[in-house]
């Protein structure tokens, strides 16, 4: 009965997109506006469906209905009640009805929010939003059901969720990528409003200037927290595999970042108009390529769902999408062409080049290789594949150069920039950059890699605290004390200096990634009860083995160490072994001790099979809590640039309001 | 970016200056896309891995000898054995096949000091990378074992059995 309900709203609110896509259509064509507010109302009405749908699925996992295979795969009788409603997006079929109802939330929201500001756009942003929200609506009503029955007889309790996904990082996660990923479908939207309504003046840009923000923030979130589940419960000591998923969500996460900074010069300086269309186009196509890659298995992959019918669809939808977006493209790539050009190779409207350049080669380079398998395949009949090692040495130079660019593209002026001044700016920063390297040569970190890493990245560090000083100073001579001037000029310029934050979450991070990449060392032994190994500073002596009955269905089993940092106990760990054992599914749960300077990270390296010895691993991973702090001012720094603000908006409408109403142009 | 002129152009001379700009342009262009492309072949020469399955392997086994590979298979539960030869050393050894109704056609999986994966057990698909002996014994590299995770949830029908098991990962 909830089922079937539940399969019954689905079906409406595939029928309600359909509707809205054609009424809208039809409103413009006939040029009349009720259909198209009859359009709207029905993306308004598509989101109770959806989420009715969402909610009956989490009814059936909470009643442990196993007569609904999803539930069955992904839920159990023991599991807790927080785990059932997370399995919604923990198996494929639930994670396709999950990514419709975020979709739905973001075109609801922005239909509504924009409905007066953006009206030519309004129809055809319509019909695209639609068009993506059937595509997916058709995926989970047609192909992959979550109300699916269960033929034959019903099982008495279910698989459970896979033991990996019930880490918190692991719940928070996927709904991270998911929302960054639906997100990026709203400026996308309004991009291709833009170029079939022929308003191509900057107002999509500035109207879905905050979404995309939001998008970046979540796709950032995702990636991050991503690593950090990783490092917790993979247990290879690492945060980041260049594995094919996680390159699948890097990618456009590369593409939205160029687009944030690209923007920025249409904005002030009217240009590179075709060149953001352009990138929201690709970042669109590479969001919806991810969530392809992740389901479709094209590509070997550590974790990926089970092969199934959705990829040769999603394949389609993605070709259909790219062409008629790069038709409408081509189409108005006249009247895109931008009147002014570039005065100067050292303005700031060439350091947003640079960077663009940049961050197109390091997805180029990440896409090649990712999609090396079926490329190579396709060319010499082999199909070869790159591991890690590859990526790495063929993109740390150029992030060494988009870290070089961070710090000294702030200094830089729209038009142009005096060298003198520039040279000036950077004399300190310089300075002192060199003597850092030159200490640190002397504390032995002789890697010439590490060394011109931390040179750069203690340049830019400079270069940014010296603008956030700067701004301060500034507002000092109005006579702010330093707190006051400090926070309004957040507040008064959050797009900019919230910038500058992210900039410096990035070069924190960069710090975490040079030492865990140049100086991880680890070991790993068989150790009796008493026994002592020794990594860098440190020892660490095997006190004991237990095992004992955990909650759900899991059997643990401990080892107990004391960590000795030069003699001193510092930590008495207890990493440990879960086997859950309907699923016979273990799980490796490392411990750590954690400063700011390294993590001592240590693993039970297998089933210990008797109470007085293990196999234990150890991992010494210099620097790597910098990579999480970075990720932390990272975030706060794109809320700063993302919050609302009263006064830009107030702008925004305004200037919205002023501007003479332009005709559609039909076609 | 040396390529690139460090003068200011005063305004009477920007009309001049935008030719000369796209000029900079293509240069500058061309040069970074040389660059990139150099980056991309250095970092591959030699350090790309051929990707086969079981049966691709037996079949080119010979000119396959000590080449860096990738192999991909489904792991035959009985085969998985750990033992640890001393207080640093272990052996993990575990076979895989293509397809479960073929278990003859199978590759013997050697790794060691390898911790052992929490994913590996009868019906996991095991990736590894490494290389094989002329005994076609796979040695498998520090690091190359890897075992696909949540795919076993999503394959198995309520009979607790994998149904349609594919040949390979592609």
């Amino acid at each position: 009965m909830i089922a079937d309900l539940g399969y019954i709203a689905l079906l409406f609110a595939f029928i309600t997109a359909v509707y809205s896509a054609f009424a809208a259509w039809y409103g413009r064509r006939s040029d009349n506006w009720r259909w198209v507010e009859s359009a709207r109302n029905a993306t308004v009405i598509t989101l109770p469906l959806v989420a009715l749908s969402a909610a009956l699925l989490i009814t059936l996992l909470l009643q442990d209905d196993f007569s609904i295979e999803y539930v069955w795969r992904v839920s159990s009788i023991e599991q807790p009640t927080y785990l059932k409603v997370t399995a919604l997006w923990g198996g494929q079929a639930g994670s396709l009805l999950f990514w419709n109802l975020l979709l739905a939330i973001f075109t609801a929201a922005a239909m509504f929010r924009k409905w007066d500001e953006q009206k030519p756009l309004m129809p055809y942003a319509l019909m695209v939003a639609s068009f993506t929200q059937i595509f997916f609506l058709m995926l989970s009503a047609f192909v992959e059901n979550p109300f699916a029955r269960i033929t034959g007889m019903i099982p008495a309790n279910g698989n459970g969720l896979n033991p990996l996904l019930r880490h918190p990082g692991m719940i928070i996660h996927p709904p991270m990528l998911y929302l960054g990923f639906t997100g990026f479908t709203i400026p996308y939207t309004f991009a291709v409003a833009a170029l079939m309504s022929g308003k191509l003046d900057d107002t999509w840009i500035r109207t879905t200037r905050r979404w995309t923000l939001v998008a970046w923030l979540f796709l950032s979130l995702g990636l991050i927290l991503g690593g950090r589940w990783a490092y917790d419960v993979l247990g290879w000591g690492g945060y980041w595999g260049w594995d094919p998923v996680e390159n699948a969500s890097l990618i456009p996460w590369l593409s939205g970042t160029a687009f944030l900074h690209s923007v920025m010069i249409q904005e002030k300086r009217d240009m590179f108009k075709v060149w953001n269309m352009f990138l929201i186009i690709v970042t669109y196509a590479l969001v919806i390529l991810g969530t392809f890659v992740v389901r479709s298995g094209v590509i070997s992959s550590v974790h990926s769902f089970a092969e199934s019918a959705v990829g040769p669809l999603f394949f389609g939808f993605i070709a259909v999408m790219f062409i008629f977006s790069a038709y409408w493209l081509n189409k108005r790539r006249e009247e895109l062409a931008g009147k002014n050009s570039l005065t100067s190779f050292f303005s700031r409207e060439a350091a947003f080049l640079y960077n663009n350049f940049l961050i197109l080669a390091i997805l180029v380079i990440t896409f090649l290789f990712t999609y090396y398998p079926i490329i190579s395949e396709l060319f010499t009949g082999e199909r070869g594949f790159v591991g890690p090692p590859v990526y790495e040495k063929a993109l740390a130079p150029l992030f060494a150069l988009l870290l070089l660019l961070m710090g000294v593209a702030p200094l830089t002026m729209w038009y142009r920039t005096s060298m003198n001044r520039l040279q000036k700016a950077m004399l300190w920063p310089f300075i002192i950059a060199t003597t850092t390297i030159i200490v640190l040569f002397f504390l032995n970190i002789r890697h010439w890699a590490a060394l011109v890493g931390f040179w750069v990245v203690t340049f830019a560090v400079v270069l940014t605290l010296m603008e956030f000083g700067k701004g301060t100073r500034a507002r000092m001579k109005h006579g702010e004390n330093v707190f006051v001037a400090f926070s309004n000029l957040m507040a008064r310029n959050r797009r900019r200096y919230g910038g500058y934050w992210i900039h410096m979450g990035v070069l924190i991070m960069a710090v975490g990634i040079i030492g865990v990449e140049l100086y991880q060392e680890e070991t790993q032994q068989l150790m009796q009860i008493g026994d002592k190994i020794s990594l860098g500073r440190y020892e660490m002596q095997l006190l004991g083995v237990q095992q004992y009955e955990g909650p759900d269905d899991l059997i643990i089993t401990e080892a107990t160490v004391d960590v000795y940092d030069n003699g001193d106990l510092v930590a008495t760990l207890t990493p440990r072994r879960e086997i859950y054992t309907r699923t016979g599914q273990p799980m490796t749960i490392p411990k750590a001790r954690s400063t700011i300077a390294e993590d001592f990270y240590v693993l039970l390296a297998e089933q210990p099979t008797s109470p007085n010895a293990a196999i234990m691993r150890v991992f010494l991973n210099p620097m790597i809590n910098w990579v999480w702090a970075g990720g932390f001012v990272f975030v706060l720094g794109t809320l700063i640039a993302a919050w609302p603000d009263a006064v830009e908006d107030r702008i925004t409408a305004v200037r919205a309001r002023r501007r003479p109403a332009i005709a559609v142009a039909g076609d | 970016m040396a390529d690139v002129s460090w003068t200011n152009e005063t305004d009477s001379g920007l009309t001049e200056s935008r030719g000369n700009n796209r000029l900079k342009f293509i240069a500058g262009g061309v040069v970074m896309i040389a660059a990139i492309a150099f980056l991309v072949f250095n970092a591959m020469s030699g350090n790309t891995q051929l990707y086969k399955t079981v049966e691709e392997f037996h079949n080119e086994q010979a000119s396959l000898v000590g080449r860096d590979l990738r192999v991909a298979g489904w792991v035959l539960g009985d085969s998985i054995q750990f033992e640890q030869i001393d207080a640093m050393t272990s052996r993990l050894e575990f076979d895989i096949v293509d397809d479960y109704e073929n278990p003859d056609l199978r590759l013997h999986i050697v790794a060691m000091n390898e911790p052992m994966p929490d994913l590996l057990q009868d019906k996991a698909q095991a990736l590894v990378e490494g290389s094989a002996g002329a005994d076609g014994v796979f040695m498998a590299n520090s690091g190359g074992l890897m075992l696909k995770c949540p795919t076993r949830y999503e394959e198995m029908d309520p009979s607790g059995h994998p149904d349609g098991v594919p040949v390979d990962g592609s």
